[in-house]
């Protein structure tokens, strides 16, 4: 037999070399672009033979589509891991891979500081109500209609979802002099809360002067923020978004803005990317970036290796580095019902 | 005895009572003038005798210009005190004031916070590169094509700040809170505690060995063009500059060739040589990062900053003892 095949969905831009030295243990496939039906043609042909491991991205979803059902059939048979580029994934059907035993991983920790350093930019950007100024130096007009802005000092910042993301978004709102609490599933140990608050979702929504959506995008969390949650937010609230668009429900977040029952917002994720919400668009007191939270050499350089490191020791160690939690709570409830 | 009169140039907005509460212990009065030549024939004319302390604003330049030889020499005699509300006292010529027996207060400590803020802010924009896409989404071509060129990550980068005082100081505690390592010139070294950490180097070794430089150094007639066409030529190329202290300690034409011709990737300013004129070479290059000198501009900081210049009003009126003197009277 001979070695496992491994397959790069897109493309790689900072680590092609580590890329081609793992040609000592795997067979190279690679699907740099296409389309869909062209894609699941090529699986069903058996183009991709002995296929073990693969690296797919966010980026490449728009080559293949998500990763659903549909896909996963397709796939080869031999196909036991999906190595993915994105600490996102929500464009992965975790339990149908599950139940095909497919291993899926991620790029947590790769990702956190880049996104911190966003939210941050986007929490002083709309806390300062950058965007009249900014349009107005611009086209000659000096400060234009200008308001004064909000110190981050003694605000009190609520993040929902204060996991790797979350805590870096906590240590740097912290040097700010910002007052930290949180709202997860379930309270973090002492030494992960560093300091930080935990209250229920409604305390965080009722007190919270910043509100930063830290949490990962599932069938559970899609329009957490939605109107009624709006409603109990303190009046003149700064909303900042570096999660997934679709946490909040973009039509009311207009409509919040439109009342300045939220003063401003921070986004850098939108519900039907790249497509806004016009009233978005039209709106200076929000203050907006195309999905780039981890657009530097940097970070894109660790978020491949991450990814390639996952590959190869599915091929070396049959296990992953950065396994999605999902499948890691399914294993051990696995072992448990044996 | 008549009560001595502090004098108001430019506005109060926020800390009203404060202002009002001084009525106990000073008469307040308004100029009359609306402008310089004006104002100069108000105080000849002894309207203003009487005037002991000056509050003054940055944007009441617009009413009395600078305080120069020329407006100093005919203030009242009975002026001893000229309170300025802001960091930066450039407006004021200290040595003439000096001459004059008359002491100058500024307001530090309470901007700090504030302007170490929207430092941190231009220094993320700019080495983050988030002009180009925030340009492209609002003119609704979402990231734009071609793609925009990747930023940068602040953490493991050199921080160099030129000028580490009170500003400066804040800056490093937050920028180290993104892992950047702090290096600073000043004209004399800290202490070890005062440095926290922070490594003392020459000028020329900032300039040569920062991935990010921050220029929080006051404007006098020997930091005027600090930065010019030699010390850009120096820095590292792709560099990222960011000033938020005064417009004219960057040459801002030699800036200007530098960033077009890439040596210096990027840059945030808040000040700039002229303002509110900013160089047509700043406006039309897509990749800097431009605020209209915003750095104390909240509700919270500037009713901060007015309680204390008048706090230090209160106190010189009563006491004869300035608050917040500038560093160069000690000893007057």
């Amino acid at each position: 037999m001979g070695k496992p095949g491994a397959l790069l969905i897109g493309n790689l831009t900072h680590t092609k070399k580590e890329w081609q030295a793992i040609s000592d243990i795997a067979g190279l496939y690679e699907y740099a672009d296409g389309s869909r039906e062209d894609f699941l043609a090529k699986c069903r042909n058996g183009e991709f033979k002995n296929l073990h491991t693969l690296y797919r991205s966010n980026d490449s979803n728009k080559i293949t589509g998500n990763f659903n059902e549909e896909l996963l059939d397709a796939l080869p048979k031999s196909l036991k891991y999906v190595c993915h580029n994105g600490a996102g994934y929500d464009n992965i059907d975790i339990p149908a891979c599950t139940k095909r035993g497919i291993s899926v991983s991620s790029t947590p920790i790769a990702v956190d500081d880049a996104t911190a350093d966003i939210a941050v930019f986007l929490m002083l950007g709309a806390l300062r109500n950058v965007t009249q100024s900014f349009q107005a130096v611009r086209q000659g007009n000096w400060r234009g209609n200008f308001q004064l802005g909000h110190d981050p000092k003694k605000k009190v910042l609520g993040i929902l979802g204060m996991g790797g993301i979350g805590s870096a978004v906590a240590t740097r709102a912290k040097a700010f002099g910002m007052k930290v609490q949180y709202h997860n599933r379930r309270q973090l140990p002492a030494e992960k809360e560093d300091g930080a608050k935990y209250v229920s979702f409604e305390e965080l929504l009722k007190t919270s002067d910043v509100l930063s959506l830290n949490l990962t995008l599932n069938a559970s969390t899609r329009h957490i923020i939605g109107k009624p949650e709006f409603e109990k937010m303190k009046d003149g609230v700064i909303v900042i978004n570096t999660g997934r668009g679709p946490l909040i429900d973009e039509a009311a977040l207009v409509d919040a803005l439109k009342s300045r029952k939220v003063w401003t917002a921070g986004l850098d994720v939108f519900e039907e990317e790249p497509n806004i919400h016009p009233g978005l668009l039209e709106d200076e007191n929000t203050v907006l970036l195309p999905h780039i939270g981890t657009a530097t050499f940097e970070t894109q350089r660790d978020m491949e290796l991450l990814v390639l490191d996952n590959l190869k020791s599915s091929i070396n160690d049959g296990k992953l580095i950065t396994q999605v939690p999902e499948q890691k709570r399914d294993t051990a409830a696995v072992r448990a019902s044996l | 005895m008549a009560r001595p009169k502090a004098l108001l140039l430019g506005l109060i907005e926020h800390a009203h009572e404060s202002w009002n509460a001084l009525s106990s212990i000073a008469e307040l009065v308004t100029p009359q003038a609306r402008n310089r030549a004006e104002f100069i024939e108000e105080c000849r004319s002894g309207r203003l005798n009487g005037v002991v302390a000056i509050y003054r604003t940055f944007d009441s330049l617009e009413i009395t210009g600078r305080f120069d030889e020329e407006l100093v020499k005919v203030l009242p005699a009975s002026v001893k005190f000229v309170c300025h509300n802001g960091a930066g006292y450039d407006q004021v010529d200290v040595p003439v004031c000096s001459g004059r027996g008359i002491k100058v207060s500024n307001t530090p400590n309470a901007v700090n916070d504030c302007t170490a803020d929207v430092n941190m802010f231009l220094i993320l924009g700019a080495l983050r590169r988030f002009n180009p896409p925030m340009n492209t989404l609002r003119n609704g071509k979402w990231r734009g094509n071609p793609l925009p060129p990747l930023g940068h990550d602040p953490e493991g980068k050199t921080l160099g700040i030129v000028g580490m005082g009170g500003i400066g100081k804040n800056l490093k505690k937050k920028a180290e809170a993104f892992s950047m390592k702090i290096i600073y010139h000043n004209r004399n070294k800290l202490s070890e505690d005062l440095a926290g950490g922070a490594n003392y180097v020459g000028f020329e070794e900032l300039l040569r060995t920062s991935d990010v430089i921050s220029l929080n150094l006051p404007l006098n007639t020997h930091t005027r063009h600090k930065i010019s066409t030699r010390e850009l030529e120096m820095m590292k190329p792709g560099v990222v500059l960011v000033n938020t202290a005064r417009g004219a300690i960057i040459d801002e034409a030699a800036l200007v060739q530098a960033l077009d011709s890439g040596h210096v990737a990027s840059v945030g300013l808040d000040v700039y040589e002229e303002e509110p004129k900013v160089h047509p070479g700043l406006i039309n290059n897509p990749n800097v990062i431009l605020l209209p000198h915003m750095g104390t501009w909240t509700s919270e900081t500037q009713k901060a900053m007015e309680e204390c210049n008048i706090l230090n009003v209160k106190t010189a009126l009563e006491t004869g003892a300035l608050r917040n003197m500038v560093p160069e009277q000690v000893g007057l």
